[in-house]
């Protein structure tokens, strides 16, 4: 029984976690994150501006 | 703003030609983060959007500019009128509000109308307008072609004007700390870099007016040496009491649809710590008298 609750949670735990990335961050993204942690690449961010001062 | 740190991130910028584009760009993540208008920050967080201002993009910079032949001399003069704005949401707009209850001028004695930044200028040459409030280079660009004439620097209306701000998205700010510092301590060293020698103006002029802006270098030079404090790039911390007069001035012209407290907008966390210090920052060692001639 103990076996199958904790079985359960972490079929549940993956599913919402899978679902969160699809949904909310992109494949991309955590890929992009993923490398720059290992350090195979580097952080960019992007800023944007107007021509003014 | 560098493209590669010492750190090794990568900045990019991305250069916009019109405020609603880049409104659109930040709620749709395209962006990291922007440059926008303070009141504009401020009603983005009103409407719900995720994002805080971090620093400050620079103070002053921005001038009223009148045809160089028009009899207009003082502020009392704009009444009846029509003045172009950048946008509803600027803090230019505030500045007209607040001299029009200076001058005791009825909120409506001056016909504010919303023009893109660079169509100010050729709408004065046009007559479509009888002057306008806005960021530089737009503010000189009518002076240097000669038929514009400062009317007041912002400098002379309001201490330590506020104009653009920088804004980063809050989930970069959860998540990504560290870059958001990183870009916060860069910019801060750029602006103690510019404004620690006029020669360093005069290379920033060059390359951001031929890798950024897009416009004449000489354009930049002058609006970054006439007079060299016309536009300063330190003491870019937000500060509190500096936002709540401009959120309360929006709040009662009906720019903000709510009063937004500063906590709520605003994360000086990644400012904190950064005025005091000093870098070593010039790293462009030139033999003497090398800038005779320049910057004219």
């Amino acid at each position: 029984m103990k076996l199958k609750v904790a079985l359960g949670v972490f079929v549940w735990s993956l599913l919402i976690s899978v679902m969160h990335i699809q949904l909310n961050i992109g494949w991309g993204a955590v890929s992009d994150r993923i490398a720059v942690m290992r350090g195979q690449q580097r952080a960019e961010l992007l800023v944007g501006f107007l021509p003014v001062t | 703003m560098t493209e590669n740190s010492s750190k090794g991130t990568l900045f990019h910028s991305r250069k916009f030609t019109d405020w609603p584009t880049v409104k659109e760009a930040l709620i749709s993540k395209e962006v990291g983060g922007v440059f926008i208008l303070a009141p504009m920050a401020m009603q983005l967080v009103a409407d719900g959007v995720p994002i805080k201002v971090v620093y400050l993009g620079h103070r002053d910079g921005t001038a009223i500019i009148v045809g160089k032949e028009s009899n207009i001399y003082d502020f009392g003069d704009l009444a009846g009128k029509t003045v172009a704005i950048p946008s509803r949401y600027a803090n230019q707009n505030i500045l007209m509000h607040r001299m029009m209850r200076e001058w005791g001028m009825a909120e409506d004695s001056i016909d504010l109308r919303e023009v893109p930044p660079p169509e100010h200028p050729t709408a004065l040459l046009a007559g479509a307008i009888d002057a306008y409030i806005v960021g530089e280079p737009f503010a000189a660009k009518a002076e240097v072609d000669g038929f514009g004439r400062v009317l007041y620097q912002a400098s002379d209306l309001w201490e330590d004007f506020i104009s653009c701000v920088l804004v980063v998205r809050q989930d970069l700010i959860d998540e990504q700390p560290e870059l958001i510092r990183e870009l916060v301590a860069g910019i801060a060293k750029s602006g103690q870099w510019l404004d620690g020698d006029i020669a360093h103006r005069m290379d920033a002029a060059e390359v951001a007016g031929k890798r950024y802006y897009f416009q004449p270098p000489e354009l930049l030079k002058y609006v970054l040496s006439k007079p060299p404090d016309r536009v300063r790039y330190t003491r870019l911390t937000p500060l509190k009491h500096e936002f709540d007069e401009i959120m309360e001035l929006a709040f009662e012209i009906g720019v903000l649809s709510r009063r937004v407290a500063f906590e709520e907008y605003a994360d000086d966390s990644f400012a904190a710590g950064l005025e005091g210090t000093s870098w070593d920052l010039d790293f462009l060692p030139r033999p003497a008298g090398w800038d005779q001639g320049r910057a004219r």
